[in-house]
């Protein structure tokens, strides 16, 4: 080991930013093991609140059907935007920058401008604020992010890959499933990843379109939050940051390994 | 190799999700199947202790959705807003009277309310509800002070106390338009449901200046930020301020000089509601003493349950804000139709002038 | 290509129609709606009557609410300088790290980034709470102080900049990363001096990150209401709050629709002042 001991002041910098961000974190996640309801004492080990969290059975059926809606939203937004995105690439259209554009609207707007919309959308022609509602609000913020990865990957392709399928008596439609969609696999990958995360963690535009049924995980925390401290939320908090940080070494770890072999 | 290993991911990844989703499936054609076996409860933020939900399934085998709101007007613009299809829900007493003049509440059947009987007479029948048709009492309480007496030593009795410069900062009260302009009434001598134009351009000024002391506006836990030392000084519900007395003694409830509102939270059934059998099974079952008792464990307010009264101990009936001693100054909000939204709108404007 | 004109129609027929269908139901017709409701009067129970004043206009150009617009907008505008202040040199010297040591920056970013911002705010009032763990470190130091941060409007910027830094590192570094040492270097041999260097060299080439990130922060913030609500205390609130205030407590949804529309207008405005293609790269 070579430890050069010379002062770096973008090196202190940087440390201090994730001393920043880290801090709270650490302290939210000590206090998930404090043996005491208020927050600011340390009074000894506990797993109490992880056991309760188990059993605090509203959370856990929020947590259900965040999963559940992430998953129907993901499953769609990839379909509608992979679809999109052929159709923005391949096709030349007199509409076509319009239509990109409007398709791209919930990514520049301030969310609650979604939300409130959608809510007077729903309200007007008197559909159900329920689980349908709150999957159809994702998927709209989430299809410019699908296409925009999509569109990425399209635009680095070779577009004789197409033609060679079409020359060879494909239709256009299974030179698509058979050639296109196996080479956007990547970035039907990171789509999906995204969308779930989005899906999972969204609270403002969820805010305005749930149901009685639909209640998500971030508006279930949004409620306890409000209503004070508790040290279940530091510890459903913990195991949230805890899969996070899994999921995304496993993703560095082998983007690591692919680089690596690729480079090979 | 590597093409194949991505195809694999791709698949397993699609795969994943198609499971996931058909597994669903099954799970949503069985609530759809079995709506009557759900029960919508649209209830106020720390209001329903979990132990009685659990127990109602328990017992019924109907699972209970329970979603919150922190005051009548957000509940109410939840229930407009659509065909959310809630089938209970828990407004205050005014709230009761203005749902049912716009023909929105369910008459309840009075057969399957056996046990309405074991509330107190003081309870039913009044101005809201004159037959009480549409609502069941849930929990009755007052708005009152707390007062952090190990920081506040000079005493207060009354809103005007409250509100004074040297508490600049100090001061939590409930987020509720209707509330806060009632206070204001009150200091004036004015009956808080006497809302008119006049006496809304009187109390304004009186408001205004109340505002900038407001460090807090918070009606789902404003005992958070009194535990919490943020705040010395309250306006809040007598549950909470009971709740606060059973955590320290140094937090004082009192119910001010001027009078103050008595709140009758009472369920109904919304017109929309799926399931009305289910609710009223429901409002039936939470009547009974042994699962009253249950709600005045968790939330200390005033139980108008007078059967389960008699299953409380004597350090519940003694909290001073659960029960209050003497003859304080009470009454209950009447509906006042358009005037709620001259209310709603000059708090509004004034919260966002600051 | 050798497909008949009408065959083709079709097929961008397939592929266009699903989402151009979406769009317009579930983006454009909600907008029309808000610009609708915006001139609509409400009854007593806060139903929307359909009929047409300019009463929500009015009341949107008092100077109360002027005032909130303008500090939403002061709001956002010091988070997205803060974020990038603080942010930029981060983003900079995590990119400029060699790779195996750089993913590991990245993560150590990317973990709060991708966790929910309500936990991450939630995080925030353990710490700034009056008897909470700021102020018990404050209190253990040799010249005890305590602050009265929670429920302050410096809590809400803290807990604002908080949220959105990682939106403003990722952009930049991502830039930094693709950043050609050659130049930088090539600036250095000329003789520039490193500030000279950086201004001439370095922050051109990041430009498009700096973009991107300051719209990722300053976007969000504008509507934020969450975070104010949880760490202000609902007393200083922002034009998110006041909409999120009319639509689901007071029950005026069309001068909710009115903020709204003023607000979507003023973003418009916004894009069409800068480029067109910013929105297109994100």
């Amino acid at each position: 080991m070579t430890l050069k001991n010379h002062f770096d002041p973008l090196k202190c910098w940087t440390w201090g930013v994730l001393l920043f961000l880290y801090f709270p974190i650490f302290v939210l996640i000590a206090y998930s093991f404090n043996d005491s309801k208020l927050n600011v004492v340390w009074k000894g080990f506990t797993f109490q609140w992880y056991h309760d969290l188990w059993r605090h059975e509203p959370l856990m059926q929020s947590a259900r059907n965040s999963l559940w809606i992430a998953s129907v939203t993901t499953f769609f937004s990839l379909i509608l935007g992979v679809g999109s995105s052929w159709f923005f690439h391949r096709y030349r259209h007199p509409f076509q920058k319009g239509l990109k554009k409007m398709i791209m609207i919930p990514l520049a707007l301030p969310e609650i401008l979604l939300g409130i919309g959608l809510l007077v959308f729903f309200a007007a022609i008197q559909f159900p604020l329920g689980f349908t509602s709150v999957i159809i609000a994702h998927i709209t913020f989430c299809l410019p992010f699908v296409i925009l990865i999509v569109l990425a990957r399209l635009s680095g392709m070779d577009p004789s890959i197409e033609e060679a399928a079409l020359d060879l008596g494909a239709t256009p439609l299974q030179a698509f499933f058979r050639v296109i969609l196996p080479y956007l696999g990547p970035a039907v990958i990171s789509s999906a990843l995204i969308t779930f995360t989005l899906s999972l963690d969204d609270f403002i535009v969820t805010y305005f379109t749930t149901g009685p049924q639909s209640q998500t995980l971030p508006i279930r925390i949004f409620g306890m939050t409000k209503v004070g401290l508790n040290p279940i939320i530091n510890a459903l908090s913990t195991i949230f940051i805890l899969v996070t940080g899994l999921i995304l070494i496993f993703i560095f770890w082998n983007k690591g390994t692919l680089n690596n072999r690729s480079d090979k | 190799m590597k093409e194949n290993s991505v195809k694999s991911m791709v698949w397993s990844v699609l795969l994943v999700l198609l499971v996931s989703l058909t597994g669903c499936n099954k799970k949503n054609q069985e609530s759809v199947a079995s709506t009557g076996k759900a029960l919508n409860l649209f209830a106020w933020s720390e209001y329903v202790p979990q132990k009685v939900i659990d127990g109602f399934t328990a017992e019924t085998g109907i699972k209970v959705n329970y979603e919150t709101y922190a005051s009548n007007e957000e509940m109410l613009s939840k229930l407009i807003a659509g065909a959310s299809h809630y089938d209970l829900i828990q407004p205050s007493e005014y709230m009761v009277e203005a749902l049912a003049k716009a023909g929105k509440l369910k008459p309840l059947d009075r057969e399957k309310l056996s046990n309405l009987q074991n509330i107190g007479k003081e309870y039913l029948n009044l101005g809201h509800d004159p037959e009480q048709k549409y609502s069941v009492p849930w929990m009755v309480g007052t708005v009152g002070i707390v007062v952090n007496t190990e920081k506040v030593k000079e005493p207060i009795v009354s809103f005007k106390d409250l509100f004074q410069e040297k508490y600049k900062g100090r001061i939590v009260v409930l987020n509720d338009s209707r509330e806060i302009v009632s206070w204001g009434l009150s200091t004036l001598g004015i009956n808080p449901n006497e809302v008119t134009d006049e006496n809304l351009a009187l109390v304004k000024p009186v408001i205004s200046k109340w505002f900038p002391l407001i460090k807090i506006f918070d009606s789902d836990s404003p005992k958070t930020a009194m535990l919490n030392g943020d705040v010395d000084l309250g306006i809040v519900w007598n549950g909470e301020g009971a709740k606060l007395y059973q955590e320290n003694k140094k937090f004082q409830y009192l119910l001010p000089q001027e009078g103050t509102h008595l709140f009758i939270d009472s369920l109904c059934i919304p017109m929309g509601s799926k399931n009305p059998e289910a609710a009223e099974l429901f409002m039936n079952y939470i009547l009974r003493p042994e699962v009253s008792k249950l709600i005045s464990d968790e939330f200390p307010y005033t139980n108008p349950n007078l059967e389960a009264r008699k299953l409380l101990s004597p350090e519940q009936l003694n909290n001073p804000a659960s029960y209050p001693k003497g003859n304080p100054k009470l009454g209950i909000f009447l509906d006042i139709g358009k005037k709620l939204e001259a209310i709603d709108q000059m708090v509004t404007d004034l919260k966002s002038s600051q | 290509m050798n497909l008949s004109s009408s065959k083709r129609h079709w097929i961008v027929l397939f592929w266009g129609l699903p989402m151009t269908l979406w769009g317009a139901l579930f983006i454009i017709a909600p907008m029309a709606l808000l610009l609708g409701y915006s001139f609509c009067e409400r009854d007593a129970l806060g139903q929307v009557i359909w009929s047409f004043t300019w009463e929500n206009y009015q009341r949107v150009f008092d100077p109360v609410y002027l005032n909130v617009f303008i500090r939403s907008f002061l709001f956002a505008c010091i988070t997205t300088f803060v974020c990038l202040m603080v942010g930029y040199p981060a983003a900079y010297f995590i990119a400029r790290l060699p790779k195996e040591v750089r993913n590991l920056y990245l993560l150590l970013v990317m973990i709060p980034f991708w966790t929910s911002f309500l936990i991450r705010t939630y995080a925030w009032i353990t710490l700034l709470k009056s008897e909470g763990v700021l102020n018990a470190i404050l209190g253990a130091l040799p010249f005890s102080t305590s602050l009265d941060l929670l429920y302050t409007p410096m809590a809400v910027l803290i807990g604002l900049i908080y949220t959105f830094l990682p939106f403003m590192i990722l952009p930049i570094y991502s830039c930094a990363e693709k950043l050609d040492l050659s130049l930088v270097e090539a600036g250095s041999d000329l003789g520039a001096n490193p500030f000279w260097n950086f201004i001439h060299v370095i922050l051109p080439l990041t430009w498009p990150g700096i973009g991107a990130g300051i719209l990722f922060v300053f976007v969000p913030t504008f509507g934020m209401f969450a975070v104010v609500d949880l760490l202000g205390g609902s007393q200083t609130p922002l034009i998110g709050n006041v909409i999120q205030n009319q639509f689901l407590q007071a029950r005026n949804w069309p001068f909710g629709s009115a903020l709204g529309v003023i607000l979507l207008v003023m973003f418009f405005a916004l894009y069409a002042m800068t480029h067109d293609e910013e929105v297109d790269e994100r």
